[in-house]
């Protein structure tokens, strides 16, 4: 390992190693930062988990909460983000089964209409340029919410969330040779459902 | 038996993107070179990419009102959790207090029962029974008297009551 990787490494893994530290004190300050911070990526994870904006926003505070609670369970050794996903991935679960006792899949059994679109930034653009934004995210949403829950997932965290095939299988907890069978065939189901939807 | 390039190639750039980034350097090299030869591959890969972009073009928000709401509860439970540790730590003491004063009063309770025993005349068995009754006597009546007034510790889910 060269100089600046080790410089890298050991930076991430002071940092994590002060967040494990501040969620052991249980730190309000920390947590506000660590809310600020991860606020958009563990939002958009839980809405195209849940397919639902409203139960994902549910779903945002009880998984902070969790946090707080559990803190003192994350060991500092791994990215915050993974642990936070993991939680946040626990929860989504729970409160599924509360619903409806089925599995993750369970998620696409709810009538589209009950399913709120999936609201880009408010950047305030013309009227076209939001209606087209919505539509284009309606699109989006659509192509994702027809692919089962668990290539959805994989498919997310992997594209949008940046995770690596390690941490995504940290995540979920499945084997990594899943991971990779997900993704491929969550991947090849996306790109018929996305053809024409391209930004 | 080799596998099939086509299928090796798809699941290099399905796990790691159009970039093929996470890929060892003879297998970038691999992926390169069968790009540059496959029309199909390079079809893929450019599908791949265009779902890729997709995904990133939806910026999705949380909305600062989420944000502070999500804050605020956090404060407040963090809030709640430390009182309860406060309480918890009061209890510990407590039982720690009464514990030692228990082991100190005990054998002279035990004694002085044992002397008014024999004072009065009765037999062992009786100042036996009423020295057990004198120690667990407060402990019975304050149990009596909380569930009389339906007062418990904590709520059925198990929690504590503030």
């Amino acid at each position: 390992m060269n100089a600046a990787a080790l410089y890298f490494v050991n930076g991430m893994e002071s940092e994590t190693s002060a967040i494990a530290r501040g969620l052991r004190r249980r730190d309000p300050d920390l947590l506000d930062r660590l809310i600020e911070q991860y606020q958009h990526r563990l939002l958009r994870y839980l809405t195209y988990l849940t397919g639902h904006r409203e139960l994902a926003e549910d779903l945002f505070q009880e998984t902070w909460i969790r946090v707080l609670e559990r803190g003192h369970q994350y060991d500092g050794k791994h990215e915050f983000s993974t642990w936070l996903f993991s939680v946040a991935r626990h929860l989504c679960i729970d409160s599924m089964r509360k619903k409806n006792p089925v599995s993750l899949d369970g998620l696409l059994d709810d009538s589209n209409d009950a399913r709120a679109p999936l609201d880009p930034v408010d950047i305030r653009p013309s009227a076209l340029e939001v209606i087209a934004q919505h539509e284009h995210a309606d699109r989006i949403n659509a192509a994702l919410t027809g692919i089962a829950a668990e290539y959805r997932e994989a498919v997310v965290l992997r594209f949008q969330e940046g995770l690596t095939l390690d941490e995504i299988a940290a995540v979920t907890g499945a084997p990594l040779g899943t991971i990779k069978s997900r993704l491929y065939r969550g991947l090849n189901l996306l790109m018929p459902l996305l053809k024409g939807a391209q930004a | 038996m080799t596998r099939d390039p086509h299928q090796q190639a798809q699941e290099w750039i399905a796990l790691t993107g159009v970039d093929g980034l996470g890929l060892d350097d003879a297998q970038h090299s691999q992926l390169q070179t069968h790009l540059r030869e496959c029309d199909s591959c390079r079809e893929y890969a450019e599908a791949t990419g265009q779902v890729i972009r997709s995904l990133r073009s939806v910026p999705m928000a949380a909305t600062p009102v989420l944000v502070r709401r999500t804050q605020a509860r956090v404060r407040q439970h963090a809030q709640l959790l430390r009182q309860q540790r406060e309480r918890l730590w009061m209890v510990g003491v407590a039982c720690a207090g009464i514990g030692f004063s228990a082991a100190v009063t005990l054998p002279l309770m035990w004694r002085v029962f044992s002397w008014l025993g024999a004072w009065a005349g009765v037999s062992n068995p009786v100042w036996e029974t009423g020295f057990t009754v004198f120690v667990i006597a407060p402990a019975l009546l304050v149990s009596v008297l909380l569930l009389v007034r339906g007062t418990h510790v904590t709520d059925a889910s198990g929690r504590w009551q503030h």
